[in-house]
């Protein structure tokens, strides 16, 4: 009972879009997806879909490879949001459920629900192009999930959304979660991630650099991060003095430094206390998800590297 | 390929929100009226171009001197007959004949001269020759030319009237001359229906000519329509919901099918149009006050050619829709379907340019082997069903052909239909399409 990726690769003409990445996601889990664009998380999951064909390797849920399963497994949000922009909001929901296997009445009844739950009912027999952005990427949420598909897949799912509508998303997950999906998402938002998740794959360039359990990936470095807050001295010049220590962070409220495996933090508290500082803050925790991405992918963002490949006439 | 197993109903489904999404369009709903309304004053205009012609009308005045009133009693009649042809029971005669006395030459000069008459006849019998009863004269006064229709066709009917007033005396008639007399018309070979009239002959070469417009409209029309219904999905990125939803098989059957419907939807209220004011080309006819019946009917529109249409129509469609639906499926604009479309296009003009050639030439070999080939035949079978020089089994074969490649086309446009839909760029190439489609699913 889980998602397998195994040994899967894909080339675009000389772009490696994923080499040989392995992954495995348990049932019920939220599954996050990091990487700068063009890392080939979109790839992955349209890969995962059978909208496209790997090189080589396969996709096995349940036991069933990917090719054999029904289209109703998967709950789509594509990173590229497109809704049919002259049809009514309730029309085109029933619609995609239709096509999905669901009975009209059940779809028609389904479809009003969610969008009274997100706070749109009145939208029902507005056209699409009638929406705002963020309106229409919440029906393409509820179509991606009204045919209550085993496995969500959703490419960036909170991009674009104000905090409001973020919250609103994110109970909707949870809500999934809860009925026993199992959920597969990209985002570029770490926070997201260690609130939602409990595993994580971090791609860069086609190549999986990272997974597991989001506190296996925060402990795999063996570094460790303190974080310090005294009284009337918030540069504390002397942090950087001590050997071993690397300072990340100065700040008003707090400053944070990264300590090798095997440093005593305890060295930090003593040497702030030694020179008569008054410790507001200590703490010791592992390194945070977008320090681990920032040193693992060592970029935030990559130049334009699409992943269809980007065909130039000569 | 792992849609074929299961077409229905997805398909169905996007066929329905095919249909629906065109046939509630604007400019659907506009085109349509437009061109019903088109179609029905098409049909009225022989109706209309009738009446103007017999409007125009030659309105003549005779003036019957003294000396000749013993001319015989049926002259009149001749003359009419001469003039409007023997049935000539219509209400609006090209020549219209005013018989005056001597008492109103005087009048019908004025109205001569202000234009009321086209010509002025005057019939007299003048003393002299050696013959005891003088030959009728007549003397015109007009400005139609003298070689004219008009002026001939008078001649001729003043000759017979002529022959009837020399006959009077012997107490013989023209009738009875000419009694007897026969004139029969064969077709060259014996058996076979070919003695049409020239009106016959015209409708049927209008028929094939006018058929086969329709159905290249029709392929141009709704072809395009669905190029860019898939251009439009690529456009607007729902193409990646749908691809979740639906396979390409199932979406590329449910557009040819919802965008056909649409089209024949379209096609059957121009029809209708058209047969209307066919039907009431008799009441717009009594409007006019003008009552020949010389109508443009269903001339050679017989149940075969209507059936080899039908299905010619629908086959042709299919067959190009699906090329379309392909090429459709490289462009990620709407505004570069009609680039991404033209080598189609170029295609279909070659189609019918060789079967409105053919038409002039429908025996000839070149013409029938093209009658086969499935990007032509939809209108070359179709023309030579239509001026009916053809076999059932060169029919049955062609569309036999045309479904076979039906079959390779639509197999060919979902690979490259589902390749073309995640190729997003400038303009894809069908070399990399080709090769994309090569590890589609």
């Amino acid at each position: 009972m889980s998602l397998t990726i195994d040994s899967v690769s894909k080339r675009f003409g000389e772009v490696r879009a994923l080499d040989d990445v392995s992954l495995e996601i348990q049932p019920c889990e939220v599954f996050g997806f990091l990487g700068a664009n063009g890392a080939g998380k979109t790839t992955a999951m349209r890969i995962i879909l059978d909208i496209l064909r790997p090189d080589s390797g396969t996709v096995v849920w349940n036991g069933r490879s990917n090719t054999e399963l029904p289209r109703e497994t998967w709950g789509y949000l594509p990173e590229e949001r497109g809704l049919y922009a002259k049809m009514k909001v309730l029309d085109q929901l029933v619609f995609f459920s239709r096509l999905h296997g669901v009975k009209r009445k059940d779809a028609e009844r389904e479809a009003r629900e969610w969008l009274d739950r997100f706070r749109i009912p009145e939208y029902a027999d507005r056209r699409a192009e009638q929406l705002s952005k963020g309106n229409q990427q919440k029906i393409q949420f509820i179509a991606a999930i009204l045919h209550d598909p085993d496995v969500l897949l959703m490419d960036e799912p909170f991009t674009g959304l104000d905090p409001v509508n973020v919250a609103l998303l994110k109970e909707a997950f949870l809500e999934m979660k809860n009925r026993g999906k199992t959920i597969l998402f990209s985002t570029h938002q770490m926070e997201q991630v260690e609130e939602l998740c409990q595993s994580i794959a971090i791609l860069d360039r086609g190549r999986l650099i990272v997974s597991g359990t989001v506190r296996d990936v925060r402990g795999s470095t063996g570094r460790e991060v303190v974080r310090l807050a005294v009284e009337d001295d918030s540069e504390m010049p002397w942090l950087a003095e001590i050997p071993g220590l690397r300072v990340t962070r100065r700040g008003q409220d707090y400053s944070e430094a990264q300590v090798p495996a095997g440093f005593d933090p305890a060295i930090v508290l003593q040497a702030a206390l030694s020179r008569g500082c008054k410790v507001r803050h200590f703490e010791v925790a592992d390194p945070s998800l977008e320090e681990i991405f920032i040193e693992k992918v060592g970029r935030v963002d990559d130049s334009e590297r699409t992943l269809a490949p980007k065909v130039v006439r000569q | 390929m792992n849609g074929l197993r299961s077409l229905l109903p997805n398909a169905w489904y996007v066929a329905i929100r095919e249909y629906r999404g065109r046939a509630s369009s604007r400019s659907f709903v506009i085109g349509t009226i437009i061109l019903a309304a088109i179609a029905f004053a098409a049909a009225e205009a022989p109706v209309i171009l009738d009446s103007l012609v017999s409007s125009s009308q030659t309105k003549l005045a005779i003036v019957v001197e003294p000396a000749a009133a013993n001319m015989p009693a049926d002259a009149r009649a001749l003359l009419n007959a001469g003039l409007n042809g023997s049935d000539a029971s219509t209400s609006s005669p090209s020549y219209v004949i005013t018989w005056l006395g001597p008492d109103g030459a005087a009048a019908a000069e004025r109205e001569l001269k202000s234009g009321t008459y086209s010509a002025l006849l005057t019939i007299d019998r003048v003393k002299g020759g050696s013959s005891a009863t003088p030959d009728l004269t007549f003397t015109m006064r007009t400005d139609m030319p003298s070689d004219g229709r008009e002026v001939q066709s008078l001649k001729a009917a003043l000759q017979s009237v002529v022959i009837e007033d020399r006959l009077a005396p012997k107490g013989s008639s023209l009738a009875q001359v000419t009694a007897g007399y026969e004139f029969d018309v064969r077709p060259v070979n014996p058996g076979s229906s070919g003695t049409n009239s020239i009106g016959q002959e015209i409708s049927s070469s209008l028929l094939s000519t006018g058929l086969i417009v329709l159905i290249f409209m029709a392929i141009i029309t709704y072809g395009t329509w669905v190029a860019m219904s898939v251009a439009e999905e690529k456009g607007s990125r729902v193409m990646e919901l749908m691809l979740n939803a639906a396979t390409p098989l199932q979406m590329l059957a449910g557009k040819v099918i919802g965008n056909g419907a649409a089209g024949l939807t379209q096609y059957g209220v121009i029809l209708a149009a058209g047969i209307a004011g066919v039907l009431s080309q008799d009441r717009v006819r009594s409007l006019l006050g003008t009552s020949s019946s010389n109508a443009v009917g269903f001339g050679g529109l017989t149940p075969g050619v209507v059936a080899g249409f039908v299905i010619l129509f629908v086959l042709g469609f299919t067959f190009y829709s699906l090329l379309y639906a392909a090429l459709g499926s490289l462009v990620s604009r709407q505004e570069d379907v009609q680039s991404a479309t033209s080598p189609l296009m170029m295609l279909i003009m070659v189609g019918y340019f060789l079967s409105i050639f053919g038409l002039q030439a429908i025996n000839e070999t070149w013409v029938r082997i093209a009658s086969f080939i499935p990007f032509f035949s939809p209108y070359l079978m179709l023309a030579r069903i239509a001026v009916g020089e053809v076999a059932p089994w060169e029919v049955g074969l062609a569309v036999l052909v045309l479904v076979v490649s039906i079959g390779f086309a639509l197999v060919l446009a979902a690979r490259i239909y589902s390749a073309g839909v995640l190729l997003y760029g400038q303009r894809v190439g069908l070399r990399e399409v080709l090769k994309a489609a090569r590890v589609a699913r």
